[in-house]
Formats: C-alpha cells, sequence, structure tokens
C-alpha cells in the first residue's frame, strides 16, 4: 500500500525516465555554474532557456520515433 | 508587489489545473458511487479531503521557515518537472501517438471493474468502494495541492493559488452533483496543454530566480516563457502531426 502509493507519487513528477534525468541534469550543471560564479546570471538564464525546450522536444522526439518503430 | 500578469497567471493556472484533476476524481467518484453505493463513495472522498486537510496542515507551516531561495529552487525544479511531463504527454496526445484521455471510457472501466469486484464488506460498509473513492480523491488532491504550491509558493500567493483551485473543484463538484455523468466535453487535453506550458514556465522562471538570474522585466518574463514553450509544443505537434497521420 505505502509501496504503491510512493511510486504514484514518484509518478507525478517522472514519466519519461529520461526527460527527468536532463532536466536534473541541466538544473544541476546551471546550479553549479551559479555556486561557483562561473557564469554570469545571463548565461544561467539562456542555458535554462534552451535547454529545458531542448529536453521537451528531444523526449517528445524519441518517443515519436519509438511509435513508429513499434508500427 | 506581483503584477497583473503574475496574478492572472497563476490564478489561471492553478484553476485550470485543479479542474483536470477534479475532472478525473469526479469520474472515478461517480463510478463508486452508481456501482457500490453513495455511501462508500461519499465517505471515502470525505476521508480522503480530511486526510488532505490534514497533511497540508501539518506540512503547510513548514514552507514559511524555509528559506525563499530554497524554497523557490525546489519547488521550481518539481514544477519543471510536473510541467514538462504534462507537456510532453498533451503534445503525444495532440498528434495521436498516446490515446486522448477519454472521460467516459474511464468511467465504464471503472463502473464495470468496480461491479465485477467482489464485496468486502465489515461493519456494512463496502470498504472496496470506499478505498476506491479515498485513493483517487487523496491521489488528485495531492496534485492539487502541489499545483497550489508550485504556481504560489514562489512569489507568497499562495492564497490566490487555493483560491482558483478551491473555485475549480466547487464548479466541478456542482456540475458532478447536478448531471451525475462524468464531464466528458471538458477539452482535457487542451487544458493540460496549456496548464503543461504555464507550469513549466513558472518551473523555468523559479529556477532561474534562485540561482540568482535577474529575469529581464520581472515577472513579465514568464509570459516570455510562455510564448517560448507554446511555440516549441506546437512545433513539435506541426512536425508529427502529418507523420502520426500517414502511420494511422
Amino acid at each position: 500500500m505505502i509501496a504503491t502509493a510512493v511510486k504514484e507519487l514518484i509518478g507525478l513528477f517522472v514519466d519519461d525516465e529520461l526527460l527527468a534525468a536532463a532536466i536534473l541534469v541541466v538544473v544541476a550543471l546551471v546550479s553549479a555554474l551559479a555556486f561557483f560564479g562561473a557564469a554570469p546570471g545571463w548565461v544561467i538564464g539562456l542555458v535554462l532557456a534552451l535547454a529545458l525546450p531542448a529536453a521537451l522536444a528531444a523526449s517528445v522526439l524519441r518517443s515519436a520515433r519509438r511509435a513508429v518503430r513499434s508500427e | 508587489m506581483p503584477n497583473l500578469t503574475t496574478i492572472i497567471s497563476v490564478a489561471g493556472a492553478s484553476f485550470a489545473a485543479s479542474f483536470v484533476e477534479a475532472v478525473e476524481a469526479l469520474t472515478v467518484v461517480l463510478a463508486v458511487g452508481l456501482a457500490r453505493g453513495w455511501r462508500p463513495a461519499l465517505t471515502g472522498a470525505s476521508a480522503a479531503l480530511l486526510a488532505l486537510a490534514l497533511i497540508v496542515a501539518v506540512l503547510g507551516p513548514l514552507m514559511s521557515v524555509v528559506p525563499i531561495r530554497g524554497l523557490q529552487f525546489v519547488v521550481g525544479v518539481l514544477t519543471l518537472l510536473f510541467g514538462l511531463r504534462w507537456l510532453r504527454k498533451a503534445i503525444l496526445r495532440a498528434v495521436g501517438i498516446i490515446a486522448l484521455h477519454n472521460e467516459d471510457a474511464a468511467f465504464a472501466r471503472e463502473t464495470r471493474e468496480l461491479s465485477e469486484a467482489g464485496r468486502r464488506e465489515a461493519y456494512g460498509f463496502d470498504w472496496v468502494g470506499g478505498a476506491t473513492a479515498f485513493k483517487i480523491v487523496l491521489m488528485e488532491g495531492i496534485e492539487v495541492a502541489f499545483i497550489v504550491i508550485a504556481v504560489g509558493a514562489g512569489r507568497g500567493l499562495l492564497g490566490l493559488a487555493s483560491a482558483g483551485a478551491l473555485a475549480a473543484c466547487v464548479v466541478v463538484a456542482a456540475i458532478g452533483a447536478a448531471v451525475h455523468r462524468p464531464l466528458a466535453r471538458v477539452p482535457e487535453n487542451a487544458l493540460k496543454f496549456a496548464v503543461g506550458v504555464m507550469l513549466s514556465s513558472f518551473g523555468l522562471f523559479w529556477t532561474g530566480e534562485s540561482l540568482g538570474v535577474g529575469w529581464p522585466g520581472g515577472d513579465a518574463a514568464i509570459l516570455a516563457f510562455i510564448v517560448l514553450f507554446l511555440a516549441v509544443a506546437l512545433g513539435l505537434v506541426a512536425l508529427l502531426k502529418p507523420r502520426a497521420a500517414a502511420l494511422a
């Protein structure tokens, strides 16, 4: 019962594991840049604004390719 | 002081997202009510609302002790995961790669399964029906609570976001009580598409702000992100729809 609840709770945030991993990698990268002061704020913002839509597009295109292969 | 853009987008996103979740919960509660009786349906749903209120009452005050930057970061990242997941699914549904969520079909399936399930009664109460109603209302309620936090916490607009969510739940419950049918004509995927775009934009904004990014235009940058995610999502639909149609 608890395991099912935890699984469903995780399922609220993770559906395609690669998309979730890509989001976390992007966030980890920009967090490191911000933490070490390695990049100005506008670079961090630009990376977020470009990488996150790109991660979404990659995930959707991958799912579409998979669907084509399975037909 | 938040500007009008922020206020409208917070209340609107909270209302639309909560509306979708409430419609999904209503479908299952109606199925329980018609297949197993209204007593387990309403008792299960009420118990879930009570449990949800307890969770919010216990965890809610913790948010005020977390530093705003830390809160923005955690909420921002979770909102990105949640919003981009919704948007991805909405794009795939719009293209036809995965089936559209159909409340009538979900209602029929739930009703059939609940009618076939054996009765497990104790103390004169139908526990299968009660547990089914409890589980769906609790899970969808947790999603609503997260959406309220996601759109409201970053700017201290939890009250406004809660009002949007509450209004959506009241509207859906009132319509459900009046028609006793699942709300199949709600354009669920269009709502999920819009909410996915908005949550992803909020997530991007909060995450950046928590990392010290001074977004040009302040809160108005959220509008630019909405345009960005909408353009990417619609572009993907335009790109993939002809291919999916050719396969069908």
